[in-house]
């Protein structure tokens, strides 16, 4: 009787573990991207002072900002919109960039995330995205290449 | 919305003397096992094309890959495998065999072969490929699918589900749009 119970109560531990266990790995595999939206920012800046930070330590900059699994840092950037297009995918791309900087910050806006906004050349906005890649001359390409920002909603406009 | 259309015909692509310059991209990467098929894509890459010396160049913004599974993401990401913290950027750099034999002038579609070096996760590989470009009005469609053997560049799965799950050889297809003026 006694070891009955013992066995029976084995069964029902080695049971929840493997329903936690699978539970867990499916929750993994499946897990939902990071709401860059909804999560907070790590840093405020004018589109010139990322650009600067960049032109100045690349390396440095890369370990401030870039996350080894993907997730790198938020970042609000406000600057002035020098540039709007679309991308292969028909996502509106905005490039804040200040006068006399050789390099910008180019936001792309998810197609969900743009709906209601409107752009002009020449006006000043704030916008909330995901960080990609840094700024900085690109010897093969012959060219300055911009702060890639990804993901991104806008905050303010004027 | 007409000054955005002023906007995008105007500013987005500069061409300085014969090179264009595109930011019209889509970098597909695939892979396929029994086990499952993988699909990312990047949409931020830069790429300048010569037309008069045949130079094409792509940078690759790493972290741009786009995943449907964020754990998949992650992982390509991770130090194990891209490190993309380390190498955010992977570069093309390639010249056409016979740039002047096409004619981009005429509407219509050549075919090409191109050979350069390939730099991803820090290493640099020759390369020799097929390229395809579509000549359409104003517009140079350049459309090529590479075969990339990960082991080439130190991307190892040597155990776990990865190495299950994601093939030796993955392609990928490389996409961009120039215009001309």
């Amino acid at each position: 009787m006694k070891r009955k119970k013992i066995i029976k109560i084995s069964l029902i531990v080695v049971l929840a573990i493997l329903v936690v266990a699978g539970g867990t790995a499916f929750y993994l595999f499946n897990m939902p991207h990071r709401d860059v939206q909804q999560t907070k920012s790590d840093f405020s800046y004018t589109s010139k002072q990322i650009v600067d930070e960049y032109l100045e330590d690349p390396e440095a900059a890369n370990q401030k900002y870039l996350d080894e699994e993907g997730e790198s840092k938020i970042l609000e950037v406000t600057g002035n919109v020098a540039e709007i297009s679309k991308d292969f995918n028909g996502q509106t791309v905005v490039l804040l960039q200040s006068k006399g900087s050789p390099a910008g910050v180019s936001c792309t806006f998810p197609k969900d995330l743009e709906a209601a906004t409107t752009f002009k050349v020449g006006q000043s906005i704030t916008v909330k995205g995901v960080i990609r890649a840094g700024a900085g001359y690109n010897e093969d390409l012959e060219m300055y290449e911009n702060v890639i920002l990804d993901k991104c909603s806008i905050i303010t406009s004027k | 919305m007409i000054l955005m259309t002023v906007g995008i015909l105007t500013t987005a692509f500069s061409p300085i003397g014969d090179k264009l310059v595109s930011s019209e991209t889509h970098i597909k990467f695939f892979s396929t096992t029994p086990a499952e098929d993988i699909e990312a894509n990047n949409f931020k890459s830069v790429s300048t094309f010569n037309q008069a010396t045949g130079e094409l160049v792509f940078s690759v913004p790493m972290q741009s890959f786009e995943f449907e599974k964020s754990m998949m993401q992650k992982h390509f990401n991770s130090d194990k495998f891209l490190d993309t913290k380390s190498n955010p950027k992977a570069t093309l750099k390639a010249t056409l065999n016979n740039p002047e034999k096409l004619d981009f002038n005429k509407a219509g579609v050549y075919s090409a072969l191109v050979t350069g070096n390939l730099t991803i996760n820090g290493v640099t590989k020759a390369i020799n490929e097929n390229v395809t470009f579509e000549v359409k009005g104003n517009e140079i469609i350049l459309n090529s699918k590479l075969n990339i053997t990960l082991a080439d560049y130190k991307i190892a799965f040597e155990k776990g589900k990865p190495s299950t799950n994601i093939a030796k050889t993955v392609e990928v297809t490389v996409i961009a749009k120039y215009q001309k003026s």
